[in-house]
């Protein structure tokens, strides 16, 4: 069972989201995030002073899914949020000890 | 890209400052005589000869000229008594001098009032718009808000008013504000034919007057509603520029023009004198000359600009992009309805008319009906009542009471409030899935659709209690009835309605089509839509480098 976080941007999020659905995982997990990466940067005039921006919208889908289902989410998100431009986002994929489901109390990933 | 982005867009602006200092220039030229004497400081507005009763029985009996007139003996005498009154008492005419001069004033400070109110509807429709749209385009579209009062205030100044008003005197001097008689002149046409304006560019000679001026207020601010209502359809993908150049476009000669024909005593408010149709093309307060101008006229900009990215799907299906904030819609609404009470009332552009009162309650009647309307279909359409469609249902009901709210009773005003509620309801979903106009605020459908209604209404309600020798025709009797107003076609007289009928049809096409030819030809030069990246971005940073909301978290990072 693994977590997979994908920082995408934000124009890219309904693609994404709908191209993950298609995929039948359980569920997932969608926030507004600020962050920068290597190269990209954004200048700005406001009211005569040049303002650099530091940190850039973006936004963040966290799934989990079963081990064997990682290399399908990857795959469908790199596909779906490339642009090929620099700025396109990462994916981070890491180990879930356990999960539960609030209402049955149930463990696992369903 | 942004470098680039940068170059269009001042390259573009400079254009627009030649532009607009081309058109100054040649108006300059424009001849200006003024054979009448301005009076800018006032002090000669308001008379004995303004003295009038509730009745609109002047104080002096003027002497009568026409010797074969069968009633001449009796107006001599009449003329005679006054002249022999007055000798005897001199101190009532000095009286009945003041009496005029305070009924001006008063007329004066109700006019300036009500336009006012309008002004603040720019207010409303700010919030109204901005509302409507996403977060991501809020702070653009409040600029375009902005910049239209700023830049179609400028055009009017410069020459808009004189297309429209140049030659009121003639034929519609407004008798409650002194009658401005130095704008006496057409640009183009003369007598009963006249199709524009000649005189009081840039508010100069003919135009520094203290009267004039008042009209002058009310009407820039009226063009600047018509100038807002496309805002609604343009937003989230137009440019700066580009939008700047639809503002002096509306205001130096689209909105004149047909203002002209109707209210600046042009060609469309004579036809009842030189046709026989009913009392001439009436639009009380603008259904047709306001709100089915700026409708049409963002229908056409909407057609040329296309839809939003992603509002339709490949199968040509429409996307929603709700409200962001639905607050400012209702917010918005509420003072647009305010400032209705001075739009209609104030249309009277006299104080002393005393059907400001039912003008006042139909205005009122209308919207609530239309609203009421909006909000039961859409329940029995979709199952829950929209609010932003209970918002558009309640504008639609104030602009089709627009043109008929001082000929008609209550009780049509609340159908014709209704009627609007409907076409409002149905022009949205028409727009959007039929014609596949992309119009984000509904702006074609309330203000475009029920302008048109609006102006055709009176044609049907007018019941002929008001407006005796409206536009010249039928001052002694109309329809064989002595004081018979303007009346529509379930009161007994079909020419009216065929009259509205025509007209406002003509208006829906003139708007449509002016603008459609000009900005079809200004788009092939210059593109008027944003890039495609700035569209998915949102406007606000790269049109003006600043975010409406910046403590979302979602923005470049504070002070540095």
């Amino acid at each position: 069972m693994k977590l997979i976080k994908c920082v995408v941007r934000e124009e890219k999020i309904d693609e994404t989201t709908d191209a993950l659905r298609a995929l039948d995982i359980s569920g997932l997990t969608v926030s507004r995030v600020c962050g920068h990466g290597t190269c990209e940067r954004q200048t700005v005039v406001y009211r005569g002073v040049r303002l650099e921006s530091r940190l850039l919208p973006k936004m963040m889908i966290d799934v989990v899914a079963p081990d064997d289902q990682v290399d399908d989410v990857v795959r469908v998100v790199t596909e779906t949020a490339r642009t090929g431009e620099a700025g396109d986002g990462r994916i981070f994929v890491m180990t879930i000890d356990e999960a539960y489901t609030i209402r049955t109390r149930q463990g696992g990933v369903a | 890209m942004r470098d680039n982005y940068q170059t269009r867009v001042s390259r573009t602006g400079r254009f627009a400052v030649w532009g607009l200092l081309a058109v100054m220039f040649l108006c300059v030229l424009a001849p200006a005589a003024a054979a009448q004497q301005a009076d800018p400081a006032g002090i000669a507005l308001g008379d004995k000869s303004n003295a009038v009763d509730a009745g609109g029985n002047a104080f002096v009996v003027a002497e009568p000229t026409d010797k074969a007139d069968p009633d001449y003996a009796a107006k001599k005498k009449a003329f005679d008594d006054y002249q022999a009154q007055a000798a005897k008492e001199p101190l009532a005419v000095k009286l009945a001098d003041s009496v005029g001069h305070v009924r001006i004033a008063t007329n004066v400070g109700w006019t300036l009032n009500t336009g006012y109110l309008v002004l603040f509807m720019q207010a409303g429709f700010a919030l109204l718009t901005c509302g409507l749209v996403r977060k991501k385009n809020a702070a653009h579209l409040m600029m375009l808000n902005f910049a239209a009062y700023v830049f179609a205030f400028l055009a009017y100044y410069v020459c808009g008013y004189a297309f429209q008003f140049g030659a009121v005197a003639i034929n519609a001097a407004p008798a409650g504000l002194g009658g401005t008689p130095t704008l006496n002149q057409f640009l183009i046409g003369s007598g009963q034919w006249g199709f524009l304006g000649g005189k009081g560019f840039f508010l100069s000679g003919p135009g520094y007057d203290a009267g004039s001026n008042v009209l002058t207020l009310f009407q820039v601010v009226f063009m600047e509603t018509a100038g807002y209502i496309i805002v609604g359809s343009i937003c989230e993908r137009i440019n700066f520029w580009g939008f700047l150049l639809c503002e002096i476009f509306v205001g130096a000669l689209l909105y004149p023009i047909f203002g002209c024909w109707v209210w600046g005593g042009g060609w469309m408010s004579q036809l009842g004198s030189t046709m026989g149709m009913g009392h001439g093309y009436v639009d009380f307060a603008g259904s047709s000359v306001v709100h089915a101008v700026g409708g049409f006229c963002a229908m056409a900009l909407a057609v040329v600009l296309g839809p939003r990215l992603g509002k339709y799907d490949k199968d040509g299906k429409p996307r929603a992009f709700p409200a962001h904030n639905i607050v400012f819609v209702v917010t918005g609404t509420f003072i647009l309805l305010f400032g209705w009470m001075g739009f209609n009332p104030g249309s009277t552009l006299a104080a002393t008319d005393l059907r400001i009162g039912v003008i006042a309650i139909n205005t009122n009647l209308a919207a609530v009906a239309g609203a009421a309307t909006a909000i039961v279909l859409w329940y029995f359409m979709f199952g829950k009542p929209d609010i932003s469609m209970g918002c558009n249902g309640m504008l639609a009901g104030l602009v089709a009471i627009t043109a008929p709210c001082a000929f008609v009773g209550p009780n049509a005003s609340v159908i014709i409030g209704i009627i609007a509620g409907v076409i409002v309801c149905l022009g949205v979903l028409f727009n959007e899935r039929v014609l596949k106009v992309d119009d984000p605020c509904g702006a074609v459908s309330v203000h475009g659709y029920c302008g048109w209604f609006g102006a055709v209404a009176l044609g049907i309600f007018a019941d002929g209690t008001y407006g005796a020798g409206w536009n010249g025709v039928g001052a002694a009797t109309y329809l064989g009835k002595a004081g018979q107003g303007v009346t529509g076609l379930l009161h007994g007289d079909t020419s009216q309605f065929m009259l509205q009928l025509g007209g406002a049809t003509l208006c829906a096409v003139y708007a449509f089509a002016f603008t459609f030819v000009v900005f079809k030809i200004v788009n092939a030069i210059r593109p008027l839509r944003v890039s495609k990246e700035a569209e998915i971005e949102g406007l606000d940073v790269p049109e003006f480098g600043m975010l409406a909301y910046p403590e979302t978290g979602d923005e470049v990072s504070a002070a540095v």
